[in-house]
């Protein structure tokens, strides 16, 4: 099936919506019985994109990206999957199967797009310390069109070099297998920056102690299957007893103090 | 750098925010995770959402408005649908130009929690229902799933976004008066209850381990088991110790800390250790 130009311009301009939507916008455009039916609609066959979509939607509700783990790209599986549908008659389970490769693709692209919005954060620092909020929208909107543009150019490869691509992109995922575990891991452990940030600040030397114990109460509750949903509430709950009983002690500490050196008003009657 | 002043130049209390740039900050909070990325997660995104509040709050004092956005870039993440939540008592405490310290743990404490409540009602319960509803609707050919299926989503998301705003503001305007009254005491404990919610996430949300394994026969020794037996999630509480020293003690930039993770984890993903 030869795709013309509108309809070509229309599938990037969707990719480039819905790569951004995963993570802003309304975080619903991108599922794929939404993307199913565009993708339909615009190549042609909005019954077979609707077919697509909700089949792909059933087999992709196990897979939410809970917790800020990423799933093998729905975004860009229910665009390609629904192209392939609609172009080739596939069925959906083949046509979800030929995506594979390209929504592998995308998820290296969100990957390497992470991590090279890390170091972006100090370029953030200098313009927070000039007070420049319109150098950080424009830092947001450009991230976001980054985002973009990158799945808008997958799924156009896809839509002109069809499964052909998929297969040599397969093949190249393949074989830098370990540079995108070891990105991922990196990835993975830049968070730990992050936190030793706010550590570096809140952490006065009196105050260890509560970080082992936060520590030590989210390690036992992560263990345990029927806690670890809730591990960060749970903890919470703990924490904030602790400190209640801290505030609160504090203060009346004070205020004893305050009526038995100075003789406070009470002192008086 | 952040810096390390603990107060903001002018403390007295800017005017209540008005309904329209709160509504406005609704709106905003929708790319939350627009600059997302692993060493901060939300954070730009967290201040781009808050800067219509920040900018009317501190607008007469060029200085704190500085201030502000130095400390609301640090390490941010919450549930992108439960965030107003996070930016009403920000914004309240903000607003009342509370001390620095205590707007950083309460953002804190008040991120953490949100993560499981979120996953909880939008990814556990409305999309499975309203997906697996509307997604038969739309393998029968009927295009009424898909806008069923938005319409249901987003009407959830927004009168959430919007309830958690006015809400939550009000609630820590409300709260303002005892934080100040006792405003050193308040201080502690929220730093008390912030630095305790980071031990948390440490654990909570550090996932590394190593797949790295000893040839032994029949069977080989498996590294990360050796280490969970000696305390479990070992890795993350050793890296966050290890980048604290070295911000702290060695006074490495953040830059220098994520270049070093990263040829960590090529060359270990090389040398199949990740």
């Amino acid at each position: 099936m030869q795709f013309n130009a509108i309809q070509i311009i229309l599938v990037a301009v969707w990719a480039f919506i819905v790569g951004i939507d995963q993570f802003d916008f309304l975080e619903s455009l991108y599922q794929p019985i939404v993307t199913g039916a565009v993708i339909g609609a615009i190549l042609g066959d909005l019954q077979t994109g609707l077919v697509v979509g909700g089949t792909y939607q059933l087999m992709a509700i196990g897979n939410m990206p809970v917790g800020g783990a990423q799933p093998p790209n729905a975004v860009i599986g229910g665009v390609m999957a629904a192209v392939f549908a609609v172009a080739s008659g596939l069925e959906t389970e083949q046509a979800v199967a030929l995506a594979f490769p390209f929504a592998v693709m995308g998820q290296y692209f969100v990957t390497l797009l992470f991590t090279a919005m890390s170091p972006m954060m100090s370029a953030a620092d200098k313009l927070a310390e000039k007070g420049d909020t319109k150098g950080i929208v424009r830092l947001n909107y450009l991230a976001m069109g980054i985002l973009g543009v990158l799945f808008a150019i997958v799924c156009v490869g896809g839509l002109l070099g069809g499964s052909a691509l998929g297969t040599t992109l397969q093949e190249f995922s393949d074989k830098y297998q370990w540079f995108m575990d070891g990105l991922g891991a990196a990835g993975g452990m830049m968070r730990f920056v992050g936190f030793a940030t706010l550590l570096r600040i809140m952490l006065s030397n009196d105050l260890w102690g509560f970080y082992f114990a936060g520590f030590a109460i989210a390690v036992i509750m992560d263990s345990i299957e029927a806690t670890a949903k809730s591990t960060l509430l749970l903890t919470a709950f703990i924490g904030i007893a602790i400190a209640m009983y801290d505030f609160q002690t504090r203060v009346a500490i004070r205020q004893n103090a305050g009526s038995g050196n100075g003789g406070g008003d009470e002192d008086g009657i | 750098m952040a810096s390390n002043a603990t107060h903001y130049n002018d403390l007295k209390p800017a005017q209540p925010l008005d309904k329209k740039t709160l509504n406005k900050m609704v709106w905003r909070s929708l790319n939350l995770q627009a600059s997302f990325n692993y060493e901060r997660m939300q954070a730009a995104g967290w201040l781009y959402c808050i800067l219509p509040g920040l900018e009317k709050i501190h607008g007469n004092n060029k200085e704190d408005l500085k201030l502000s956005m130095e400390h609301n870039l640090e390490f941010f993440n919450t549930h992108p649908f439960l965030v107003t939540f996070v930016m009403g008592i920000v914004l309240s405490l903000e607003q009342q130009k509370t001390d620095i310290n205590t707007i950083r743990s309460v953002r804190v404490a008040a991120m953490g929690p949100l993560g499981g409540i979120g996953d909880a009602i939008f990814w556990f319960t409305l999309v499975p229902i309203t997906a697996g509803i509307t997604a038969n609707m739309a393998i029968g050919g009927s295009i009424a799933g898909p806008i069923l299926f938005l319409l249901i989503f987003n009407g959830v998301q927004f009168a959430i976004r919007f309830f958690l705003m006015s809400w939550s503001y009000k609630l820590g305007s409300q709260a303002i008066e005892i934080m100040t009254a006792n405003a050193r005491e308040f201080t502690r404990a929220a730093s008390m209850l912030g630095v305790f919610v980071v031990g948390a996430l440490t654990s909570n949300m550090g996932g590394t381990t190593i797949k790295l394994e000893i040839a032994n026969g029949e069977s080989p020794i498996v590294i990360q088991s050796i280490l969970d037996g000696i305390l479990p999630k070992m890795i993350p509480l050793a890296l966050t110790l290890l980048l604290f020293f070295l911000m702290k003690k060695k006074n490495w930039k953040p830059v220098y800390c994520i270049c070093l993770l990263i040829v960590i984890g090529i060359v270990g993903g090389f040398i199949g250790i990740f």
